[in-house]
């Protein structure tokens, strides 16, 4: 009887913390709201023309003087700089509005790492970074190609940019206990904040006011979550190595308590009507 | 096999569509709020994991207070009119392990559910919530109704 009293007052206050909560966060939601239409915003309006600018340069003719080569050089750099910030907000406004989608497909991880190493080609020159890959991955691996790249990029970008120049940085791949394990290992500080989990959070900066626009590592703990994945960093000896961990076991991944493919197995024959 | 055409959506996910579509979706101890204008046959769905947004990251639709409102404006955006919406809610199971250990979590995502729709005035006409079990739905658009199956075991 006593047990059943007790069980009522808690799931009173239950609610009633909840309804707090909701009411507190709610606030939270609004005064943050101004930073996701932005994100929507910039996702939408600036998207378009830049990839407009990216298909015309590669037709634009050099008149063949050393300065103009310099400047189009420039130009390119500059521009997939724009069009790597620019993608980061397009996925984060994505995740936002409910809209992304996992695709999975037979993927060989080095394409991938290539792929994204040679977009980040100007901003490894700039710094003479060395890359390093070593995989013992000998088979293709089922996961989602566009959001893998997105991961890696991110993270060969922050160790260039936050690795020291004429470094190394060291890429491994590995599959463990049925996880696909990628390491990103640069030479230089970790990031300096009070607790961990700021690093991952959108807009945050770091406790020496440096900091990029604050986006990428939140749009990669998304993704990594959304296939059912982690990602974390650990820094000693003046290295830093971000870990990232996805899930290999798609049952899991597509959805948290049964495989989407059950779907296809299953009749709803005799299924309740609500 | 799956009936008719129907659109299967994940955890974080949000899927509005017109009859005669279906949408789908599994459910541990989150919660999916199907909404429906029977004017328009317009139906939307989202799937979502934790109640509350936790502050620092994405606000996506994984956590149900940033789910629920913006499965709404999506449903506005079709030009649904917020009073002939009906809501129907799926989903919260606590798990197989103890109570305090999940944070009773199934039971704060069903409650979330039902305080923003009464926020919203978005009567709830049919529901299964709470429980031991895993819940498979299908919420057909061409007559409204969602086909419920549970799960034999939940992992979640």
């Amino acid at each position: 009887m006593e047990n059943v009293a007790n069980k009522e007052n808690m799931g009173d206050e239950l609610a009633f913390l909840s309804k707090k909560i909701l009411e507190l966060n709610k606030k939270l939601i609004d005064s943050e709201k101004a930073k996701s239409r932005f994100l929507s915003l910039v996702a939408n309006k600036l998207n378009n023309p830049l990839t407009a600018i990216l298909g015309i340069i590669p037709h634009l003719k050099i008149i063949d003087t050393k300065e103009n080569e310099l400047l189009f050089e420039l130009v390119c750099k500059e521009v997939s700089n724009l069009d790597f910030k620019i993608q980061n907000l397009v996925m984060a406004s994505e995740i936002e509005s409910g809209n992304i989608d996992i695709s999975y497909a037979l993927v060989e991880p080095l394409e991938i790492i290539d792929e994204a190493l040679e977009s980040l080609k100007h901003l490894i020159k700039e710094k003479n970074i060395e890359i390093k890959i070593n995989s013992s991955i000998k088979q293709k691996v089922v996961t989602d190609p566009k959001k893998v790249y997105t991961i890696v990029k991110n993270l060969i970008s922050n160790g260039c940019k936050y690795g020291f120049e004429n470094s190394v940085i060291e890429i491994d791949l590995d599959i463990k206990d049925l996880m696909f394990v990628i390491k990103v290992k640069n030479q230089g500080d970790a990031p300096k904040v009070n607790y961990k989990p700021e690093i991952f959070t959108r807009f945050a900066k770091d406790a020496d006011g440096k900091h990029g626009l604050g986006i990428g590592l939140s749009v990669v703990r998304e993704i990594c979550e959304r296939l059912d994945g982690t990602i974390d960093y650990e820094g000693e000896d003046g290295f830093v190595t971000f870990v990232v961990r996805l899930s290999l076991d798609e049952s899991m991944v597509d959805s948290q308590a049964y495989g989407s493919n059950e779907f296809l197995f299953e009749s709803f024959d005799d299924a309740i009507e609500l | 096999m799956i009936e008719g055409n129907s659109t299967f959506i994940h955890v974080g996910q949000i899927h509005v569509d017109v009859a005669p579509a279906s949408i789908s979706t599994i459910l541990g101890s989150c919660v999916a709020v199907c909404l429906y204008d029977r004017k328009s046959g317009i139906g939307g769905m989202n799937h979502y994991l934790l109640p509350f947004w936790n502050g620092n990251s994405l606000q996506s639709p994984k956590f149900g207070n940033i789910a629920i409102p913006k499965l709404i404006e999506s449903m506005l955006e079709r030009g649904v009119n917020i009073k002939n919406m009906e809501a129907k809610i799926f989903g919260g199971a606590s798990m197989n392990i103890s109570a305090s250990n999940n944070m009773m979590i199934g039971e704060k995502n069903i409650l979330v559910a039902r305080e923003i729709l009464k926020e919203y005035r978005i009567p709830i006409v049919a529901e299964d919530v709470g429980r031991e079990n895993g819940r498979k739905i299908q919420f057909n658009l061409q007559n409204a109704k969602v086909l419920l199956k549970y799960t034999i075991k939940v992992h979640v």
